[in-house]
């Protein structure tokens, strides 16, 4: 190993000596900085991640729509599912309702799903906690576990629905709410979904906005491995030009779009602590640069040239980079993998629990760190205490040695 | 090409002082032949240090040449092999122990082998550290310490030792022992030493002694 190299080692880490406090403050400040980065990173990467799941769980990969109504489901749901890459295609007609429990209203969403192909997109089965998704058809409906609750509706109760076409009735016709027996509670495990929501059946849902035989849209459900971009292009191909296909990244673009600016906002912001630490650096390199005058004034007595010297110092950067970023890695996941444990343990402190469901619209912190994310990280962490040590490798590099060894 | 280890012309050497320049050295002639022994002596700002990194090629005069064996070439590559340098105030590296100090000097120059660490190892017992030799300067004397930057300063077997005042830190009896020292091994491994003091009694066990006045040699 060459000789700066091993000295920024030997400085940095002394053996049979205490651990240097330039080390140790330079160290911990990159590793906080990093940790900070890792944990605010994989929570907001998380957040993202579970909503864009939810989104596919729900709606499938690729989203079918028209200018107004899909009108001959049957024949569009044939030729989706013809397409190579597509596993299944199931219509729906959505909207909102008024729905009333012993008086008690509520405006939930409402999910009409064509039975006898949903489960083939959406696998809704599983998610039912109380009552039977075979029960369900034209009478029935299966309420969301939040919106359940906080109707108080048991499962065999009947709830009374309003529809916007009851408003659209002539003034003097009296409107009659559509009675339905619940069947069913159900939960996805996302919050906004469960606290919200009336699923029926497709015809149920036809017949309460005014449909006839029309739908509002498809969705459709890839194989594993297929790209949705390129099953998109290939269904609108088969499909006329009024109904197009969209991949779910192109449907919730814009949600996506402000979901990726908020996390590169937040990057942004949190590598200037980075940055900070990085002048910390800097700063007690400096110092240590005074401090070790007389040895760089030796090692030029010795020798060294003032290219090596000024790279010994600037390894001392390097090194507190590399160290640092480790230990900031290793403690940012430590706190990712403890997270949900140290969220409740705070929020027991505040009592807080129910408020950040309600508010984040997850019972649990999601944590989801992408590799690319990472890299910027370590990239942006090593960059800068490389730079942090330039300033000073330059001020150790242009010490004369003489100046240096006069300098007691 | 002269048969001096060292050999300096017309040295001149001025430092800024105030609005005016402090002439240190007024035009110093100095040859030192292989395995001479040169003591130099001379009043508190003579200018004894400032011959001395003159010699050693760490500072550049305003007027006359420094060669070494006759070669102009006084860079830091060179030195590293041409020449060994003893300080007054030891300079070693705080966070490397005895042995590793020792080793420095070659480090510079290359990654150390085992015949460099058995020759560091060798060097530490001439001077009596064979025991220290895993001991932190903090943990050694000032003699103990002043011994490791002698083995430091002959581990590239130079051809030239200069000792800046290597005693002036020390007590008497500590510092008569590094100058037996120093001049024992400079005559076992035949280097040329220069040895600046300000105490007569080192001095003259030199084989040559010089006094340094007003910037020229009496």
């Amino acid at each position: 190993m060459p000789w700066y190299l091993y000295l920024a080692l030997k400085q940095l880490f002394p053996t049979g000596r205490r651990f240097p406090f330039f080390t140790a403050i330079s160290v911990l400040s990159v590793a906080l900085g990093v940790a900070l980065l890792v944990v605010v990173l994989g929570v907001m990467g998380g957040f993202g991640y579970q909503i864009r799941r939810m989104i596919v769980d729900t709606e499938g990969e690729i989203q079918i729509k028209a200018r107004g109504l899909v009108a001959d489901s049957r024949s569009v749901v044939k030729r989706v599912e013809a397409v190579p890459g597509v596993a299944g295609a199931s219509p729906y007609a959505a909207g909102i309702l008024m729905v009333q429990y012993q008086n008690k209203p509520a405006f939930p969403q409402m999910r009409g799903l064509d039975m006898a192909s949903v489960e083939r997109v959406v696998p809704l089965g599983k998610f039912v906690t109380a009552g039977s998704l075979d029960a369900l058809d034209d009478d029935s409906v299966i309420l969301s576990e939040g919106l359940a609750e906080s109707l108080g509706v048991p499962i065999g109760g009947t709830l009374e629905i309003y529809t916007p076409l009851m408003l659209a009735r002539k003034d003097l016709e009296v409107i009659l709410p559509h009675s339905v027996r619940v069947v069913g509670v159900l939960r996805i495990g996302h919050q906004q979904l469960d606290s919200s929501t009336v699923y029926c059946t497709l015809r149920l849902a036809q017949d309460l906005y005014g449909l006839a035989r029309d739908v509002h849209g498809l969705n459709v459900r890839l194989k594993p491995g297929a790209n949705e971009d390129e099953v998109a292009a290939r269904i609108n191909a088969v499909l006329p030009p009024n109904i197009r296909a969209f991949s779910w990244m192109d449907s919730f673009a814009d949600f996506l779009w402000i979901l990726q600016l908020e996390k590169n906002m937040m990057m942004f912001v949190l590598l200037f602590v980075v940055l900070v630490a990085a002048f910390l650096t800097m700063s007690l390199l400096l110092v240590l640069v005074l401090k070790k005058t007389r040895e760089i004034g030796l090692l030029g007595a010795l020798g060294a040239s003032r290219r090596q010297i000024a790279l010994c110092f600037c390894l001392q950067g390097v090194g507190v980079g590399v160290v640092g970023t480790a230990a900031g890695l290793a403690l940012g996941f430590t706190v990712l993998h403890f997270r949900n444990d140290l969220v409740h343990a705070i929020t027991r402190l505040t009592g807080g629990q129910e408020l950040l469901a309600r508010f984040y619209q997850f019972s649990e912190l999601p944590e989801h760190t992408e590799p690319r994310d990472l890299l910027v990280i370590v990239v942006a962490a090593l960059v800068l205490s490389t730079l942090a040590g330039i300033i000073p490798a330059v001020m150790a590099g242009r010490l004369k040695p003489v100046e240096a060894l006069r300098s007691e | 090409m002269s048969d001096a280890v060292l050999s300096a012309r017309g040295l001149v050497k001025s430092f800024p002082s105030g609005d005016r320049r402090l002439e240190v050295l007024r035009g110093v002639d100095f040859e030192v032949g292989a395995g001479e022994t040169v003591s130099i002596r001379g009043e508190s700002g003579s200018g004894k240090s400032t011959l001395l990194h003159l010699l050693a090629g760490l500072d550049t005069p305003d007027a006359g040449t420094v060669a070494w064996s006759g070669s102009p070439d006084t860079g830091a590559a060179r030195r590293a092999t041409y020449l060994g340098f003893v300080f007054q105030s030891f300079y070693l590296i705080p966070e490397l122990d005895a042995l590793q100090n020792v080793l420095m000097a070659a480090r510079i120059l290359r990654p150390p082998g085992a015949a460099d660490l058995a020759r560091a190892k060798d060097l530490l017992s001439r001077v009596g550290l064979a025991e220290r030799q895993r001991h932190l300067p903090a943990h050694l004397s000032g003699g103990e310490r002043q011994r490791v930057a002698v083995a430091r300063a002959l581990m590239n077997s130079p051809r030239l030792l200069l000792a800046d005042e290597p005693t002036g830190n020390l007590d008497e009896q500590t510092g008569a022992a590094i100058i037996d020292l120093l001049l024992g091994l400079s005559a076992e491994t035949k280097t040329a030493l220069v040895l600046v003091t300000h105490n007569l009694a080192h001095a003259s066990r030199c084989t040559r002694q010089l006094r340094l006045h007003l910037g020229r040699f009496e």
